[in-house]
């Protein structure tokens, strides 16, 4: 009777010692184990769909007046606006939001009314920053800018990777090269490993530069 | 000759030590613009204090005709460093644009390169850097704060460089003639610091250079370095040009 349980038990420590083992292998190559639950998302304090603004397509989503949708299929660079000319993406103003959803949408909207209570729309607590959470994160001794990255892949369309629902024009079409297809994404989660190693993949694939002072200063 | 491509350029500093007032605005500008860890007494006691330059003081001659000389020393970016093969991890290397490099995340603390260097410009991060509260928001973003148990030295500005040949390579133009300015020779009110490139045979470094003053430190040891020294003059004393080189 004992020796099956110690069996068992053996089993047991290297399913476990497998488990960890696997845990530590695929985070040490950067992929995210989705299954597992490791992949880099958050739950944001506004729950804000991507789908709705940026998708060209046909949602799942039905509105609240029972009305089938349409994503709204806004270039990517209209909210991120410094993503052509400066180092990072930029998440817009909260003004920015309210330009539009001071009138667009439902005024009992739970999600809505947090952003209008920061706006200033209503409440009376002033205007306040939402606090969004950042899901692509690189290292703080990797200096990436956005510029000529959007740059590049704009004049070398075959370089760009993935597709995407929304825009495929212009600098939005070739975002998914490492965001994956965030237009699909009702909330927004890295696909790509994001890694040195994919950095310098493709760095040498295309003719930029592998020196480490490149990025690492 | 300049393109804002990588790797075509070879970049230098010429230091006319006969501008140099000794007014330590580079000091305090390299400081400001790099990250550096405030030097506190402490610190400074057990010379353990970080300063990417420094300008050196010493007397000539004796009371009571000495004179006050000034001389800023910071890393030489040598072209046959001395730092760069003791690296047990590749961490310090020579790059393409004739830059001395240290990569923080490779460099593991052995200090073998401080050792090494024979103007002592490199430090050694012993303690976490922390600022006062009210400096929480001075930090340059486009410079990597170095932690605990790391090497760190002149990057001769190498964000400023990066910045520079993106915006030229973005405007599709070459990248200008004293556009890239190190935050030392741009603090510098009489131009003693002098920062371009050597490439360019028209760039005012080039043609400083060559002026029969210049001289490099520590010559004998062969680093071949790419901060290139002009001679005090002194009014009282003649220099023939083979004296001028050996200078100091």
């Amino acid at each position: 009777m004992l020796v099956p349980v110690l069996a068992l038990g053996g089993l047991g420590v290297f399913a476990v010692m497998g488990v960890v083992g696997a845990f530590v292998i695929t985070g040490w190559l950067g992929q995210p184990i989705p299954v597992l639950g490791f992949e880099q998302t958050f739950d944001q304090p506004i729950d804000f769909p991507h789908t709705v603004h940026a998708s060209l397509k046909q949602l799942d989503h039905v509105a609240a007046d029972g009305q089938t949708m349409e994503g709204l299929g806004l270039d990517c660079t209209f909210c991120h606006r410094t993503v052509t000319t400066q180092a990072n993406a930029g998440v817009p103003p909260v003004a920015f939001c309210a330009t539009c959803h001071g009138v667009i949408g439902a005024e009992d909207n739970a999600e809505l009314t947090i952003l209008r209570d920061a706006a200033d729309i209503i409440g009376d607590d002033g205007p306040s920053p939402v606090n969004w959470r950042r899901v692509h994160r690189l290292p703080d001794h990797v200096r990436f800018v956005h510029e000529p990255h959007i740059r590049y892949l704009t004049a070398n369309p075959s370089e760009v990777k993935n597709s995407t629902d929304g825009v495929t024009e212009g600098p939005s079409g070739v975002c998914s090269t490492c965001h994956g297809n965030v237009a699909a994404m009702q909330q927004v989660e890295q696909v790509e490993s994001l890694k040195m190693g994919q950095c310098v993949d493709c760095h040498r694939d295309n003719g930029a530069p592998t020196d480490c002072a490149a990025c690492h200063y | 000759m300049t393109t804002a491509e990588f790797g075509t350029h070879n970049w230098g500093m010429v230091v006319d030590v006969d501008k140099c007032i000794g007014c330590n605005a580079c000091v305090i500008a390299c400081q400001a613009e790099n990250n550096i860890p405030i030097n506190t007494q402490d610190r400074v006691e057990r010379a353990r204090s970080i300063s990417w330059i420094r300008v050196e003081r010493y007397w000539e001659g004796d009371f009571p005709d000495a004179k006050a000389r000034f001389i800023p020393i910071m890393c030489q970016h040598c072209e046959n460093a001395p730092c760069e093969p003791v690296c047990p991890v590749y961490a310090t290397y020579h790059n393409s644009e004739g830059l001395n490099v240290q990569v923080y995340n490779r460099c593991v603390g052995t200090r073998y390169c401080a050792n090494g260097c024979p103007y002592i410009v490199r430090f050694f991060n012993y303690w976490e850097p922390v600022w006062p509260e009210s400096l929480r928001n001075h930090l340059n973003p486009d410079v990597t704060v170095r932690s605990r148990g790391i090497m760190e030295k002149c990057s001769f500005c190498v964000h400023r460089i990066r910045r520079e040949s993106r915006n030229a390579r973005s405007a599709g133009v070459e990248i200008a003639d004293g556009a890239v300015q190190t935050a030392c020779s741009s603090a510098c009110p009489t131009s003693a610091l002098n920062f371009g490139n050597f490439n360019d045979p028209d760039s005012k470094v080039s043609k400083m250079k060559d002026d029969k003053r210049h001289y490099t430190l520590l010559d004998q040891f062969g680093t071949d370095p790419n901060v290139i020294y002009l001679a005090k003059i002194d009014a009282d004393k003649k220099i023939s040009a083979g004296e001028a080189a050996t200078h100091g």
